[in-house]
């Protein structure tokens, strides 16, 4: 029973001490219950046919994120504990308490900081559940009457997982204390040694690092066909690598070099600064790498949200282009189509081709499609200038050909060029891959190929040819007027085949793509706020280390303000040298992004890293200040 | 005696307590420094030499009495006047050495005089002088942990030394060294302040270490009970403090 009050004394005096840390858990658990309670509301349920599946998947997909990230994060914390408490731990071992005894204290004290995080999470979780679903739903642009509400199946899935994960941590403490020698705990604190790592190890750690890092901005923005797939995966796991090794060797080479050189050192408070900058590097370069990728997953996840939703819009965009759109074996009915549509509705523009339908066993493409036609090429010039779409595509040679394709959600081919195609065996070399709407909603169902006049007319004999007449209307929300009246001359006969395909510009069929935005720009949130935090908590307990030597300098006559320079530089030399490279790293991340979705994603870069600037700045400042106490340069 | 008043103290008198129940440490004392004096303080326990040290370093503050350092009442003045008068004026040695371990011995020795903003080469120039002064030229690179007992205390004489203070006060600077380590570092002081680059105040129990400075006061209960000076020789002088303690009698530690 004593020890259960040792515990608890001990729980009550470092509550303030842990205090960051207990938030930054309840944060964790507060955002992963959120998200839980998504899948288990029906708030999606009214968007109606895949939206609710998709959503469901996508959510399912972040929530194992966040269960990672929580894991990692758990990971972090407990670690924080158990370096600070094997130090105090220490002085039991004299007073005659066994290792067994120790770590049941440890269990006992970890468990209450776990279960206050636990309390504090769920609690603030079920508060703002409401509140998270609407920002949710206003940032997604989607209409759906919420009430609050909340079951109790993801309230305990979270409690669970949260339990688990947490009681694997604790039970790892537990052993790593009962195994540890008694020396070995008395000198957790004292382990200063080693200061100044080996300079050729550093060299080649740096060299590797460097190199490393560049071999994964190299594949990252190289251009490819299918191979650009192993292209990202090489690229994400160099550059991770290349971080770490970049913090543990590169950069702690360059400050050893710098401090090396004494004229350069002793400049004012540069001298206790950057001496403690690489000091502190040794222990922390995990935490600067780990903040580093953290943050760059996150700018690239709100990159790839943007560039999505930037294509989900093109998209929609592409599939209004026509109201209407008649494919019929009937030539000439342009006129009787027209009629019929303007019993209702005023015609914006009208277009018509002939399309060349081949079997899809003549042709040979490196991409297998169900359906394949055949557009010559002064019949789509034709088409564009009564549609007023640019058309500035030179006339193919007799053995080249022009894909007109649609937009893809995500696609990863880089590099188009260079592909044949061939067609009842000839083989035409690919020069363009378009994606204007010449033939609008159909490119999204057929693949067309654009020939030269001559190369049509030699194909003819080979297949079918039909008629499109494709209208667009000035009212396109009015489309459901002149259904009817179209639906008149459609038919299904051997003589005559028609069909009609009519487009709702209030379609919802890809709402979901819009929940995937918002989900990308709540990760990128909480990840960034993820990094800034674990950074500041790194700092918050390096502090304590730290008043040691900060009474030290005091002792020596170093004014406040002195002390106080010295250590905003230090600071924000943690926080600055994580952004920064994530800075660089992003950059050809979000460029690799770029060339993959063809969508500008400069600007959302741009954004993405004056967002963190603006937190980390935040952070900085609070942890100058914090720092300051806690090291006791400052009452 | 034509030297240059660097410490002046009168009548400083220290009382610990609230109203009514304090107890008097310092009782009045009198005490002047000149430059290039060495001094020793020595006392009992509780007979206020910590006191003594800590109202002259400006860590506390006295009841009664003036301290002038330099002309300057330090009793008197703002805090802020205070810490760049720490800086400046007075160098500090402790009996745990205190110096900084993330940084080299010559990095440490350096601190003081570039945080002063004082260029590098300079610093440099300086810290490599006091080094080898010192003998630590071969250690200057390494870090704190690499060395001794007495290399450190070496070093934090140096850092003391460095920003060329007033005045030096020495806690027990010997309190934690070897009697080897000791004589290597009271031989050094010796030296400096033969030399005339320094003006020493020195905080000891020990009649061996006292026996290095030019003038021993021995403090018993508050007050300055005697002060004896060195004549030719040392040895004799230390046969002199050591009579002398056992002439007072109580505990000297």
């Amino acid at each position: 029973m004593s020890m259960m009050k040792l515990a608890l004394q001990n729980f009550k005096s470092s509550f303030k001490n842990y205090l960051a840390i207990i938030l930054s858990l309840a944060f964790t658990i507060l955002v992963f219950l959120n998200f839980q309670n998504l899948i288990y509301s029906d708030i999606f349920s009214g968007l109606g046919g895949k939206n609710k599946e998709y959503i469901d998947i996508l959510i399912q997909i972040i929530s194992f994120v966040l269960g990672c990230f929580m894991f990692f994060f758990l990971w972090y914390a407990t670690n924080v504990f158990l370096t600070k408490r094997k130090r105090e731990i220490g002085i039991y071992v004299f007073m005659g308490l066994t290792n067994q005894k120790i770590g049941r204290m440890y269990m006992i004290e970890t468990t209450m900081i776990g279960i206050s995080s636990m309390v504090f999470g769920i609690g603030f979780g079920i508060l703002i559940t409401w509140l998270f679903q609407m920002i949710l739903l206003a940032i997604s642009d989607i209409t759906v009457d919420i009430s609050f509400q909340i079951s109790p199946t993801p309230i305990f899935v979270t409690i669970g997982i949260y339990l688990v994960m947490y009681l694997i941590f604790v039970i790892k403490g537990y052993i790593n204390i009962v195994r540890s020698s008694v020396l070995e705990m008395v000198s957790a604190s004292r382990q200063n040694e080693y200061v100044r790592q080996s300079s050729f190890f550093l060299l080649l750690k740096a060299v590797l690092g460097l190199g490393v890092l560049f071999l994964g901005y190299y594949f990252a923005i190289k251009e490819g066909g299918n191979e650009v797939m192993n292209h990202v995966f090489a690229a994400v796991v160099l550059v991770v690598m290349g971080v770490y090794l970049l913090f543990g060797g590169f950069i702690p080479f360059v400050f050893q070099k710098m401090a090396g050189r004494k004229e350069f050192l002793y400049q004012k408070e540069r001298n206790l600064w950057m001496n403690n900058v690489i000091f502190r590097m040794k222990k922390n370069y995990r935490t600067y790498a780990m903040t580093c990728v953290l943050m760059l997953c996150s700018v690239t996840a709100l990159a790839a949200g943007f560039a999505m939703k930037v294509r989900y819009e093109s998209m929609v965009h592409f599939r209004n282009t026509y109201t209407y759109q008649i494919l019929s074996d009937q030539a000439g009915l342009n006129k009787k189509i027209e009629a019929l549509i303007e019993k209702d509705n005023q015609i914006s523009y009208g277009t018509q081709a002939s399309i060349l339908n081949l079997d899809a066993s003549m042709i040979d493409t490196r991409y297998q499609y169900r359906n394949y036609s055949v557009l010559s090429w002064s019949q789509i010039k034709e088409l564009a200038k009564d549609a007023g779409m640019e058309f500035e595509l030179e006339e193919p040679k007799d053995d080249e050909i022009i894909q007109i394709s649609h937009l893809y959600l995500l696609s990863l081919l880089t590099d188009r060029s260079h592909e044949t195609v061939s067609i009842n065996g000839k083989i035409y070399r690919q020069t363009v891959d378009t994606n204007i709407p010449y033939l609008g909603y159909l490119q999204e169902q057929i693949s067309f190929y654009m020939v030269n006049d001559e190369e049509y007319q030699k194909l003819r004999p080979f297949g079918t040819e039909l008629y499109t007449y494709n209208y667009r209307i000035e009212d396109i929300y009015n489309f459901a007027a002149s259904q009817d009246e179209l639906d008149t001359i459609v038919s299904d006969t051997d003589e005559n085949y028609t069909a009609r395909v009519m487009i709702d510009p209030n379609s919802s069929e890809m709402e979901w793509i819009k929940v995937l935005y918002t989900v990308c720009i709540f990760v990128f949130m909480v990840f960034i706020l993820a990094s800034g935090s674990i950074l500041f908590m790194k700092l918050y307990n390096d502090a304590f280390e730290e008043k040691e030597r900060y009474q030290i300098l005091k002792k020596l006559g170093i004014l406040e303000k002195t002390l106080k320079k010295s250590l905003s530089r230090e600071l924000l030399t943690a926080y600055a040298l994580p952004f920064f490279v994530m800075m660089i790293s992003a950059y050809f991340s979000v460029h690799a992004l770029e060339k993959m979705m063809y969508t500008n994603l400069f600007a959302i870069y741009l954004i993405s890293v004056a967002v963190i600037f603006g937190f980390f700045l935040i952070c900085y400042l609070l942890s100058v200040s914090v720092y300051a106490k806690n090291a006791g340069v400052e009452k | 005696m034509n030297e240059k008043k660097v410490l002046e103290i009168k009548n400083l008198v220290k009382n610990y307590g609230t109203k009514g129940f304090h107890t008097t440490v310092l009782r009045g004392i009198d005490l002047e420094i000149r430059k290039n004096d060495f001094i020793a303080v020595m006392g009992p326990s509780g007979s206020g030499k910590t006191t003594l040290l800590n109202l002259l370093s400006t860590i506390d503050k006295p009841t009664q009495g003036m301290i002038l350092l330099d002309g300057q009442d330090i009793t008197r003045i703002s805090n802020k006047e205070l810490s760049k008068l720490r800086r400046d004026k007075i160098g500090f040695i402790f009996q745990d050495y205190n110096l900084l371990d993330t940084m080299t011995l010559q990095d440490n020795i350096a601190l003081p005089l570039s945080l002063n903003g004082v260029s590098g080469n300079v610093c440099i120039a300086k810290a490599r002088e006091l080094g080898e002064m010192f003998g630590l030229k071969g250690h200057l690179e390494k870090y704190p942990y690499q060395l001794s007992g007495g290399q450190k205390q070496r070093g934090a004489a140096c850092r003391a030394l460095i920003t060329d203070p007033e005045i030096i006060f020495a806690d027990e600077p010997t309190g934690a060294l070897d009697s080897r380590s000791s004589k290597d570092l009271l031989g050094s002081l010796k030296m400096v302040n033969d030399s005339g680059r320094a003006t020493i105040l020195m905080v000891t129990h020990d009649a061996f270490s006292a026996s290095y400075a030019k003038d021993v006061y021995i403090l018993n209960d508050g007050q300055i009970s005697c002060r004896l000076s060195k004549g030719a020789d040392r040895k004799e002088f230390y046969d002199r403090i050591t009579d002398m303690q056992a002439s007072m009698g109580g505990d000297f530690s």
